[in-house]
């Protein structure tokens, strides 16, 4: 130490006073410079190639496909949450495990005040780097000519999710501060994520949309290409989200040693406006309803959002056009392909249609879309097609044979005016009969109704049959055959004859040919 | 006066730390003296606003820290060094100071000028860039001190300062605390009475709870010569006559 004859003259200080937004800058300054959650960010980024990236990128290139994976099933989020909780947990119990809780509390600074520095370097790192990870991954899908328009909703809620687990790690560790506090917050993040997805696979409405990894309700089959994604249920997870950070946070204002009077009111009046957020958001959550793009929820919907977003289709073929959003441009080729047999198996009927066009897939709450007719419509008719709905190739393990089946399925389908249904026992018959004449064999046929969701036509008694696939038999396998074993001209002659009868259900099995 | 404390007292459970203390300290270095387990971190961690009293009155700096305005202007003008220093280990000896002086709510724009300074006075110069987990034991006490001293505080409590300090530091250490004791107040809590005997304008001791002495170093020399108390040094042999005087008293009055 320097001698007392070497000292600078010393003056008193005076008390601090316009310096306070500066003095908190240098602070958080410094809580960046040392915060933890840097030396995770590594691991995490490793953990986000391999189970938000790597299984994404295996499916086609479309936003809502990915997305779905990625943010819908809450990857992105699981990825982060333990190891946010975790860290938060770690700084926040920073006085209590290093012994300078006496030190910090002797300081004119309130404690919260300095809490909350602690708090937001730690958020500060966590969502930089969720920002910057999710920035990546968009980038990678970007280069690689994903369709459709960015999820930046559904970014923003896992951006929310973060911050949430960053604070409520940071409450953890600084209310019971021990070596245990980041081991116990970053369990019980995990444990958080794993249950709000199972509560997702069994509640697929009401309170439990408001669960960050539920993914019900999220990611309808053409957001982002047909019609906007909607930010309803977005907003009110990231309400739900910021409740509980703010709430959280607030907790570290309420014991004696946090600050004076009116600063401990100030804090318990910021968890009552954490949990009324989170409440609210919960309560609001339980009003959604299913409207065609997805969940509504009536007292933040904006009906602009409902607007299809306008488009200049894609379309190829010559005599029968195909025109697919061109977000689904690579798809055309292969749907013009499968749609041809059958186009000329039915080519001169009455309603045939004659072009095809791509149409907004509703959305169905729970899991696949399947089930989804198509529409015959208009003079000349035309082939609507919610091909959003249907399973594209490379996506959930569809193959290029069973979308080409799963086309010219429903084409018959709708061409035989079964609407959403199985349709009648002739129409069934009809149908199978057709779709032979189109080289989709009978054999492979209850498989192809089984994929897209439709009940098998082989047991089918006049009602709807189960859908796991049986074989090619029965009575209305039978009637299809001695239909199908007709010479073209003949048949074609007697659809042409019945077909009206056909689509309204006057037509018997017995009175098919 | 800048320490006044009436019949000051702190329990912990059915154990009475502190028990009645009554003292006042102006501008100077005040020693504390007494064995261990006399209550001398308790009465300090009163006096630094990190313990509420039990009983008694406590005014520092002339205010009463049991309001929240008055107990904030004080500890912007106080500096404390825990007897157990708590630290950040990845933090710098720098980083450390400057954390301080900013949570006692310096003019930031002061901050970095009086850091440097703090760091300079306890000899860690060439070592404001080390990680305090890169230190010795006593080099950690000196950052210690120096985030202690950042605030140039009117009221400064060390608790154990020396403790760990080579001789040449101790000495160093000892002009310090003169050097503040020129216009603040120094209370200096240690069980080394040479470092009373050379720094300190004034002393007390403690015992079980209880102030059993007050006075100048040199009162307390007087209390040992010829009482034949135990001690190298005059001031050891004082401090054994006064400690066993009020043992011996209070065996009596028991």
């Amino acid at each position: 130490m320097t001698a007392a004859t070497d000292a600078p003259v010393r003056r008193p200080l005076a008390p601090a006073g316009g310096g306070v937004p500066l003095t908190a800058a240098r602070l958080l300054r410094l809580e960046l410079r040392h915060n933890t959650m840097p030396w995770l960010l590594p691991l995490i980024a490793a953990l986000f190639w391999f189970d938000t990236y790597r299984p994404s990128a295996a499916t086609p290139p479309y936003w809502v496909l990915r997305t779905f994976w990625n943010m819908g099933q809450g990857h992105t989020i699981i990825d982060f949450a333990p190891f946010v909780a975790g860290v938060a947990a770690w700084v926040g119990s920073r006085d209590g495990r290093r012994g300078t809780a006496d030190l910090v509390t002797a300081a004119a600074r309130p404690r919260w005040a300095v809490q909350l520095a602690a708090w937001a370097a730690t958020a500060i790192w966590a969502v930089g780097g969720y920002l910057a990870f999710v920035g990546a991954l968009f980038a990678l899908y970007a280069h690689q000519g994903v369709r459709g328009q960015p999820p930046w909703w559904w970014v923003a809620v896992g951006a929310a999710a973060v911050l949430a687990f960053s604070a409520a790690g940071f409450a953890v560790g600084a209310l019971y501060p021990s070596r245990f506090a980041a081991p116990l917050a970053a369990f019980g993040a995990m444990l958080a994520m794993l249950m709000s997805s199972q509560t997702g696979f069994t509640h697929t409405s009401g309170w439990a949309q408001i669960l960050p990894t539920n993914s019900n309700g999220n990611f309808q089959a053409d957001s982002g290409m047909l019609y906007p994604w909607l930010p309803d249920l977005p907003i009110v997870r990231i309400m739900f989200l910021a409740g509980i950070a703010v709430a959280a946070l607030g907790l570290l204002g309420l014991p004696a040693a946090a600050g004076g009077p009116r600063l401990r009111l100030a804090a318990a009046v910021t968890v009552l406006a954490g949990l009324a957020a989170a409440g609210t958001a919960a309560g609001l959550a339980g009003t959604a309803r299913l409207g065609p793009h997805g969940l509504v929820i009536p007292a933040l919907h904006d009906a602009a959002n409902d607007r299809p977003i306008a488009y200049t289709p894609d379309c190829a073929g010559g005599g029968f056009r195909v025109c697919l959003n061109p977000d689904y441009g690579s798809e055309l080729a292969h749907v013009t392909a499968a749609l041809a047999p059958v186009v000329r198996e039915v080519a001169g009927l009455p309603g045939a249609p004659v072009r095809a066009t791509q149409v907004a897939a509703k959305y169905s709450a729970g899991e696949g879309q399947g089930g989804q007719a198509m529409t015959i419509s208009g003079h000349p008719p035309v082939l609507g097609m919610p091909l959003g709905a249907l399973g594209i190739p490379g996506a959930f393990g569809w193959t290029d044979g069973e979308t080409a089946g799963q086309l010219q399925l429903l084409l018959v389908h709708a061409f035989v005016g079964a609407g959403n249904g199985v349709g009648t026992p002739a129409q069934q018959a009809a149908q199978a009969a057709l779709l032979q004449g189109a080289g989709l064999p009978f054999a492979s046929q209850p498989n192809l109704l089984g994929s897209v969701g439709l009940p098998s036509w082989a047991p089918a008694t006049g009602g709807p049959g189960p859908t796991t696939p049986v074989p090619a038999t029965g009575p209305i396998y039978a009637a299809a055959r001695r239909l199908a074993a007709m010479p073209a001209g003949p048949r074609h002659a007697w659809l042409a004859a019945h077909l009206a009868a056909l689509r309204a259900g006057h037509v018997t099995l017995a009175q098919l040919p | 006066m800048n320490v006044e404390l009436t019949e000051l007292t702190r329990r912990f459970g059915h154990t009475q730390a502190v028990a009645g203390v009554t003292l006042e300290a102006g501008p100077g270095v005040f020693g504390l003296l007494g064995p261990n387990g006399a209550g001398k971190t308790s009465l300090l961690r009163m006096m630094a606003t990190v313990l509420p009293p039990t009983a008694g009155r406590l005014r520092l700096l002339g205010r009463d820290p049991g309001g929240f305005g008055p107990r904030r202007e004080i500890r912007r003008r106080l500096g404390y060094l825990p007897q157990n220093l708590g630290y950040y280990p990845g933090f710098t000896v720098a980083d450390f100071v400057e954390y301080f002086a900013l949570l006692k709510d310096m003019p930031p724009r002061r901050v970095p000028r009086a850091v440097a300074a703090a760091i300079e006075h306890v000899g860690l110069g060439d070592r404001a860039r080390a990680k305090l987990r890169t230190l010795s034991g006593g080099m950690l006490r000196r950052a210690g001190i120096a985030q202690a001293i950042v605030n140039e505080p009117e009221l400064l409590l060390l608790d154990e300062p020396t403790a760990g300090l080579d001789p040449e530091q101790r000495v160093a250490f000892r002009a310090l605390l003169r050097e503040f004791g020129q216009r603040s107040t120094v209370i200096v809590s240690t069980h080394l009475v040479e470092d009373v005997g050379v720094a300190c304008t004034e002393v007390a001791l403690m015992d079980a709870g209880r102030l059993v002495f007050h006075g100048t170093p040199g009162e307390l020399v007087t209390r040992g010569e010829g009482s034949g108390a135990a001690g190298d040094a005059p001031l050891e042999r004082g401090y054994s006559a006064v400690l066993a005087a009020a043992r011996s008293g209070a065996a009596a009055r028991s």
